[in-house]
This record gives structure tokens, C-alpha cells and sequence, in this order.
């Protein structure tokens, strides 16, 4: 048998959830096995437990070349089960040979030796066919070298497996042809390799077998030969739609935000029309560019080309400031580093955002104190008063401190950036309930979102991106799971 | 259903008294200076007969000599709540000095011209390094500090390393505002020189502008949040490039008493003013890291400092037991409020642990009714 990893009934439980259910799992030498799945199947969960920075439940079972074992972030590197996670773990000011021998350094009588560590480096970079010096520093590197380095030192340090997440996200079409010729080549020396990646090419590429995950459980294992991208996305997808959100809809109204090939931050020629009373949901895998879109719009990040015309106006904005006063609003995904002043006080946090639009020079806290109050009860924040600081409030009312900023500004556009990330179920009714809300104002909501019941309950129409583009939209029975991931990891037929 | 039981587990957490009462950390620190203050009272009444502590007399004294490092404070603190630092100011104190001494007593220009040109110089040398420290990621520590090192350049270079002597042109800024006055029980003359007003009027000022003004509620957003901020709509460039332009106003009119107070420019005016300013702001309880703090805790940090100086002076004890006795209280009341509110932290931890332990015994017996019936209510929602 040239089987190296084999995972037997694996559970992992966290306080309230079931990341993981019974999944078992085996890995080849000389092997690609892909993992697909959505935001949020459990992927991350299962990696970071073959890297051993959980412990799986008990009952779960690990076999390492035909003998059970227990990981831990140290045995499984002795065993050589190297993890490459998606975000890079380097150190900026060195270069890359003390990048790869940092903590391991080759030493006599303590004195590092740098010319057996750097002779090391070269040759596994020359195996990789990379131009790359191992003095180079690490600062000087793209991403996508970053990437090489962090492959080339699982190499160095002798791996049997190595765990790629992601290791394309971000990436320019080059850096990703040099990704995939790596992953042959060591696929060819009989190194099993465990890839994860949102997009189906490369599973297609590269990949021997593929395992979909959803909801934590394993669906299937397929070999990819002879495998149709449609056959791996209907495993991907299939929750029952009954249980989602009813929302109800309201009648468009005119266009209030109108967007033309707008370009930059990350993004590329993207052009929308949100019409009032309606949401448009923006879909698509982490960093496909959605967030960096709603930097854009709100001016948070410099528009390189394009225009954006709002009412039929077209305007310029060159900082959130200019943005609300065009009477937008931006519900951050992290609130409390970029919605909220933890410190201060509901009344002081919902005043904030609304200064730019009065021109008196004095606040009366009196006032303000009122307001504060009037949004706590408007919007039901569970605290006894609104002198009540932020960072004692639980995630769910902490997002609607954030409204009730919003509110106070008098916006009509809201962009809402993943609205019911990390809050509890019944916050979440209560803020979509809030959503619908506002369209009933006449209000125009874009929703960015990776949940996807949300997407499909709460959207009236669905943009897809991919790769920095709008790679669809989708309206009315169309929005369904499997087209928006269709649409969002590029497995939409030539 | 238990309504009690919903509030807690979704309501306001415990936290530590000092950070939900951020007015405690002012007043733990002025019940310590009041402590303090008797304490000193009786070691320095002990033997002699007066000068005493707490005299009339001597409470003018410690007024006189808090009044200029109180003013500096004063911007200190803006600086400071907006997440900054300033270690140029007692250099540039001691540049402004010299630049006055030199308009009035060798340049010719007369006593109003010459203040204007050092305290315009002042506001123009911090305006650069505030615009520096908003426009750039380098560290305020990093700037400030190059600011200081070449302001102390600039200013000897000016005098020549000299110090340049005056008439008593500014004498005007130290007369004796209740002249006659006399201490009730000593019979010495009491002084209330002009200054110390305007270092009244000026805490007063910046107190008010903190509490009550679009302007001060801006310097703690930023300092607490910078990208929150600016996603806000507050313009943090300017909010931080703003706090340093007052301070060069403060340092300036600071140095300019200073200077009439001593009658003569020279390097060493300001020296350690940085030192003096910052320790006050911080036993005032402002945060190093930005968004907390207020002009009526560095007002008692301002005379806390001040009133240990004074009282080591009439103990004659030597100046450098004076400089480890003031290291030691900034250490001690930063570190105060720290351990205070660790110690209610470690309380509400076991508080919850206890509260934790008698919910599991509930679910044991009942089966978690509060639970079940939550989750049914929103599946009704959600359908």
C-alpha cells in the first residue's frame, strides 16, 4: 500500500457547533488530493486538525503510514506534515534562507552556519526551477514567491505531506502556472499532497482525487479522471431551501446608485445599477474582491478609473467623508476594529458618523445622550442605557450600535459587509428584519455576503465575483446555491 | 420565560469598575493625592514651626510652579488622547526662550513682537511634525524625539551656547496680582502672578473643548480607532496634525512665562519639561495608547507632581532623591489602576465560574427550558 494519511471518523465539536462530523479521509503517495467545499464547510477545521492545532473528538482516529497516531503542531511536523496556510507566515526584514531555517537554524557551539543553511535553500530552490537567491529578502518578494519560499521550506525540512490552502488565492495567472508546476513536480517525487482551492481549474488541473465537504461532513470522494466540474458542484451544494429566511419583497424603485466600469484596490471594470428598495448581493469566495469594491465606492480606497454616479449625479469620493455625505453608509465585516470605538459609549458611537453632516461646532452630551437612547430602544440594544460602553455588548448588539450610527447619518445607500457575521441566530433575524426595513424606505441595501442561505433569502438579485470581476448576476429563480458557486469558483461550462 | 437569565447572557458583561467608570480612575487618583497630601502635612509640620504644607503661602508657591509644565500638560494630553506623543516640548521650550530673549535684548524688536516670533515659531515647528507623524506611519516617539534633539541644535546655535540675559522686560507677566495680600497665620506676602490665571483659563479651555466640542469628541475617536474613524467620516490627517499645532501654541506661550519667570534664555529653561509633562498627563490617567483621559485628571496629575516636588524641596531633601521619588509615583499610580482592575477582573471570573456551575446544575435537573424555548421562537420567525 502506498497510502500515508488516513483519517478515521473524524469529529471535531466547539462550544455550540459541530465543525466536523465523521469524516474520514486517506491521502497517497505521489498523490494531489483535493478538498472542495464552501465558505464555512469545515475545511480550515480539517486542516488545522492534520496540522495538529486541534484535537479532534473522541473516537476520531489518525493513521500515519499504518500506525495510529496523535498529532500535535510538533509530531506532525516531525513526521514531516507540512501545512502552507493561505495567509503567509514570513518575516519581512530577513531573507529567505533565514526565512526558511528561522527556529531551526543549523548551529555549532551556537554559532548559526549560514553557509550550509544557505547551500540548502539553493538547491531546493533550484529543484522548484526558481530564479529566486536565497538572499533575497523577503520584503522585496510578491506573494507569490513568498509562496515558494514557504513550499521550499516544507522541502528542506524533508515533508511526506504537504497541506496547500489556498495557495492561489490572490495570485496574478503566472504566479498561479508556477503554483501548479511545483505541486507536479512534487507529486512526481512521491510527496502526497492535500491542495484546497475555490477555484474548480486548478482541482482539475493538478488534482488525483477530489473530496467535497458540506456542513462538516464528508459527501464524496471522487478520482478526477473522468469527473464533470457540475457532478462536484452539486455535492457542494444542497441545503434545504425551505429552512431559509422568508423575506419579503418590495416593488424596485429608481436607480440609486449606478456603477461604470469602476477599477482599482484589487478590482476590475465592474458596472452595476442598485435600485432602491431592493438588495443586490454580492457574492463570490473570500478575496475574490468584494469587500475591496465597497473601499472603493465609499472612498475608502483610490478609484483608479471609472465613475460612479449616484441619484444621477456623479460624484468623487475622495474619503468616506465625501461618501456619507452622498449619503452612504458602510456596515463593516469587522466591527470591532473598523465599526465601532470599543471604549466609548453606545450614545458617543452613534454620534460619530453623523458630525460630518451638521455644522455646529459644539456637541451637548444632553443630546446626545437622547439619541443614543432613541436608537437603543428603536433598534431593541440589549443594554441598560446608552451610556453603556460598546465592548460590554454582546456581537449581535454590537452590530446594531453600528445601525444605529448609520441610521443617525441619515444615509440612504447601505453597504452592508457580511451583515450577521458573528452574531447569534435571533440578532440575525432581527437585523435582516431591520434590512427589509429600511427598503420599505425606499432605501437601497448592497449586501456583500459569504453566507449562503443569506445570499439566496435576502437578495433580490446576486452579482458573482470572481478573480476581482463580476463573473455573473443572477436574478429571481436563478439564485440558487449551485449557480452562485457555479459562477464563483469558475466551473460554468466553455 | 426567565427573563433575568436572557439579560445576562446576551446584556452587559462584568468588567472591571475601572473601565466602566472611567471617572473612578480620576477620582482613585485624587482621593491618593488628598492622602498624599495630609500625609506631607504632617511629616512636614513635624519640628518646624512653618513654613508648613498646607499654607496659604505655599499653595501660591506650588501654583506658581505647576502653572507653566500645567499649560504644556494641558496639549500634552490632546496629544496623547489622540493616540500621539510629544518629547520635543521642553527643547522646544528652551528654543522659544532664547528666540524671545534674543527679539528683546539684541534683535531690537521690542517685547510684543518678539513674544509673537517665538510663539509663531513654536506653532510652525510642531505644525511640521504633526504633519509629518499624519502623513507618514512613523511612530510620533520617533519624530518628536529627532524634533527635540534638533530644536535643542537650533536654539544653541542661536545663542551661540550662551545664555542671553534680559532687563525684566517681561516682568509685567510675574506682577503680584492681590499685592498686600498677607498669609493669616505667618504674615508672609502672598503672590498670584498672572499666569497662573491663564493656567486656569487655559485648563479650563482645553477641558471644555475635549467635552463639548465636534473637535475634542474627534481627537478620541481617533485615538481610539483610526480606521473606524476615518470610515466615520472624520478626517484623521488633520485631527492629528491639529493636536500638535495647539501644542506648539501651548509650548509657546508656556516657554514665554518661563522666560519671564527666570529672566533669561538658556538651554537648560525647559529641560526635562517633556519628562514633567508627560508623567503628569499619565498619572492623570490618560491611556499612552490613545481615546482615554481628561483635563481634570491631569489637572490633579499637574498638582499631585507638583506638591511632591514642593514638599521634597521644604524637606530639603537632595534632587536626586527628588527625581527617584517621582519616578516612583508615576510607576506606582499607573500601576495602581491596573491592579485594581485586574483584581475585579479575577472577581467577576470567579463570579461567572460560580454562575456557570449553578446553570449546569439547572440543566441537569430541568433540561434547559430557557434554551429550548429560544430556539422555537425563532424557528417560528424564520418561517
Amino acid at each position: 500500500m502506498d497510502e500515508i494519511l488516513r483519517l478515521s471518523q473524524i469529529s471535531k465539536t466547539f462550544p455550540g457547533v459541530r465543525a466536523l462530523q465523521d469524516i474520514s479521509f486517506d491521502l497517497r503517495r505521489g498523490e494531489v488530493h483535493c478538498l472542495c467545499g464552501e465558505n464555512g464547510a469545515g475545511k480550515s477545521t480539517l486542516i488545522k486538525i492534520l496540522s495538529g492545532a486541534y484535537q479532534p473528538d473522541e473516537g476520531g482516529r489518525i493513521f500515519f503510514n499504518g500506525a495510529e497516531v496523535s498529532l500535535t503542531p510538533r509530531t506532525a511536523l516531525e513526521m514531516g506534515i507540512h501545512t502552507i496556510y493561505q495567509e503567509h507566515i514570513v518575516f519581512d526584514a530577513l531573507d529567505i534562507t533565514e526565512n526558511i531555517f528561522v527556529g531551526a537554524e543549523i548551529a555549532r557551539w551556537g554559532i548559526p552556519q549560514r553557509k550550509q543553511m544557505r547551500e540548502q535553500t539553493e538547491r531546493v530552490l533550484r529543484y522548484l526551477k526558481s530564479d529566486l537567491s536565497p538572499d533575497m529578502r523577503m520584503s522585496d518578494l510578491t506573494s507569490g514567491q513568498q509562496k515558494i519560499v514557504e513550499i521550499a521550506k516544507a522541502l528542506v525540512f524533508r515533508s511526506n505531506v504537504i497541506i496547500l490552502d489556498e495557495p492561489t488565492a490572490s495570485f496574478s495567472s503566472q504566479e498561479i502556472e508556477t503554483v501548479l508546476d511545483i505541486v507536479k513536480t512534487l507529486k512526481e517525487d512521491g510527496i502526497g499532497i492535500i491542495y484546497i482551492s475555490h477555484h474548480l481549474d486548478e482541482v482539475f488541473e493538478v488534482g488525483d482525487r477530489a473530496t467535497v465537504i458540506r456542513d462538516g461532513q464528508k459527501v464524496s470522494t471522487y478520482p478526477i479522471a473522468g469527473l464533470s466540474k457540475s457532478t462536484l458542484i452539486k455535492d457542494m451544494v444542497g441545503r434545504d431551501p425551505s429552512t431559509f429566511y422568508k423575506r419579503e419583497r418590495i416593488a424596485r424603485g429608481e436607480v440609486a446608485l449606478d456603477v461604470r466600469n469602476v477599477t482599482g484596490n484589487g478590482v476590475r471594470d465592474i458596472s452595476f445599477k442598485l435600485h432602491r428598495g431592493e438588495v443586490l448581493g454580492i457574492a463570490g469566495m473570500v478575496g475574490s474582491g468584494r469587500s475591496e469594491l465597497m473601499e472603493l465606492l465609499f472612498g475608502a480606497a483610490p478609484l483608479v478609473y471609472g465613475d460612479i454616479l449616484i441619484d444621477g449625479r456623479s460624484v468623487r469620493h475622495g474619503s468616506p467623508k465625501d461618501a456619507i455625505r452622498n449619503k452612504m453608509c458602510f456596515i463593516t465585516e469587522d466591527r470591532q476594529n473598523t465599526g465601532l470605538f470599543l471604549t466609548k459609549t453606545i450614545a458617543e458611537n452613534v454620534a460619530v458618523a453623523n458630525m460630518v453632516n451638521t455644522r455646529d461646532f459644539l456637541v451637548r452630551p444632553a443630546d446626545e445622550f437622547a439619541v443614543g437612547e432613541t436608537y437603543r430602544k428603536l433598534l431593541t440594544i440589549k443594554a441598560p442605557s446608552a451610556r453603556t460602553r460598546a465592548v460590554n455588548l454582546s456581537g449581535g448588539n454590537q452590530q446594531k450600535v453600528v445601525l444605529g450610527k448609520w441610521f443617525n447619518t441619515g444615509g440612504e445607500i447601505f453597504i452592508f459587509d457580511e451583515p450577521s457575521h458573528g452574531v447569534d441566530v435571533g440578532s440575525k433575524q432581527e437585523i435582516y428584519k431591520i434590512m427589509v426595513d429600511l427598503l420599505k424606505e425606499d432605501k437601497a441595501i448592497l449586501m456583500v455576503s459569504s453566507d449562503m442561505p443569506e445570499v439566496i433569502s435576502m437578495s433580490d438579485r446576486v452579482l458573482v465575483f470572481r478573480r476581482g470581476e463580476v463573473a455573473g448576476e443572477l436574478v429571481g429563480e436563478k439564485i440558487t446555491e449551485e449557480n452562485i458557486l457555479t459562477l464563483s469558483i469558475g466551473g460554468q461550462k466553455e | 420565560m426567565n427573563t433575568h437569565d436572557t439579560s445576562n447572557s446576551t446584556g452587559p458583561r462584568k468588567d472591571s469598575l475601572f473601565k466602566k467608570y472611567e471617572n473612578l480612575t480620576v477620582l482613585s487618583i485624587f482621593v491618593s493625592f488628598v492622602v498624599i497630601v495630609v500625609a506631607l502635612q504632617l511629616i512636614t509640620t513635624g519640628g518646624s514651626r512653618f513654613p508648613t504644607f498646607i499654607s496659604p503661602v505655599n499653595i501660591f508657591n506650588i501654583l506658581q510652579q505647576v502653572a507653566v509644565p500645567g499649560i504644556i500638560a494641558v496639549g500634552m494630553t490632546m496629544v496623547m488622547i489622540s493616540g500621539g506623543i510629544d518629547l520635543s516640548v521642553g527643547m522646544l521650550a528652551s528654543l522659544v526662550s532664547i528666540v524671545v530673549a534674543l527679539g528683546i535684548s539684541e534683535w531690537g524688536l521690542g517685547v510684543g513682537p518678539a513674544i509673537l516670533l517665538g510663539v509663531v515659531s513654536a506653532v510652525i515647528l510642531e505644525t511640521m511634525m504633526g504633519f509629518i507623524i499624519s502623513r507618514t506611519r512613523i511612530e510620533p516617539f520617533i519624530i518628536t524625539l529627532g524634533g527635540m534633539i534638533s530644536f535643542q541644535g537650533i536654539a544653541l546655535l542661536l545663542c551661540n551656547s550662551r545664555e542671553v540675559v534680559m532687563k525684566g522686560e517681561l516682568s509685567f507677566l510675574t506682577t503680584n496680582l492681590i499685592d498686600g495680600a498677607k498669609d493669616p497665620v505667618t504674615g508672609l506676602a502672598l503672590r498670584l502672578p498672572p499666569y497662573v490665571l491663564l493656567f486656569f483659563a487655559i485648563a479650563l479651555i482645553g477641558g471644555l473643548t475635549l467635552k463639548f466640542t465636534k473637535f475634542g469628541r474627534r481627537i478620541y475617536a481617533v485615538g481610539t480607532n483610526q480606521r473606524a474613524a476615518f470610515l466615520s467620516g472624520i478626517d484623521v490627517k488633520t485631527m492629528r496634525l491639529a493636536v500638535y499645532t495647539i501644542q506648539g501654541l501651548l509650548v509657546g506661550i508656556g516657554a514665554t512665562l518661563l522666560l519671564a519667570r527666570i529672566n533669561t534664555g538658556i538651554i537648560t529653561l525647559g529641560q526635562n519639561l517633556e519628562i514633567d509633562t508627560i508623567a503628569m498627563v499619565v498619572i492623570g490617567g490618560t491611556a499612552l495608547s490613545g481615546g482615554r483621559g481628561n483635563i481634570v485628571g491631569t489637572l490633579i496629575g499637574v498638582l499631585f507632581l507638583g506638591s511632591i516636588a514642593n514638599a521634597m524641596n521644604m524637606l530639603r531633601l537632595p534632587s536626586e532623591v527628588q527625581f527617584l521619588a517621582k519616578g516612583l509615583v508615576v510607576i506606582i499610580a499607573v500601576s495602581a489602576g491596573d491592579i485594581s482592575s485586574r483584581i475585579s477582573e479575577f472577581r467577576a471570573l470567579k463570579r461567572a465560574q460560580v454562575d456557570a456551575q449553578a446553570a449546569a446544575a439547572d440543566r441537569m435537573k430541568g433540561g434547559g427550558p430557557a434554551q429550548g424555548g429560544a430556539q422555537t421562537d425563532m424557528q417560528k420567525s424564520s418561517v
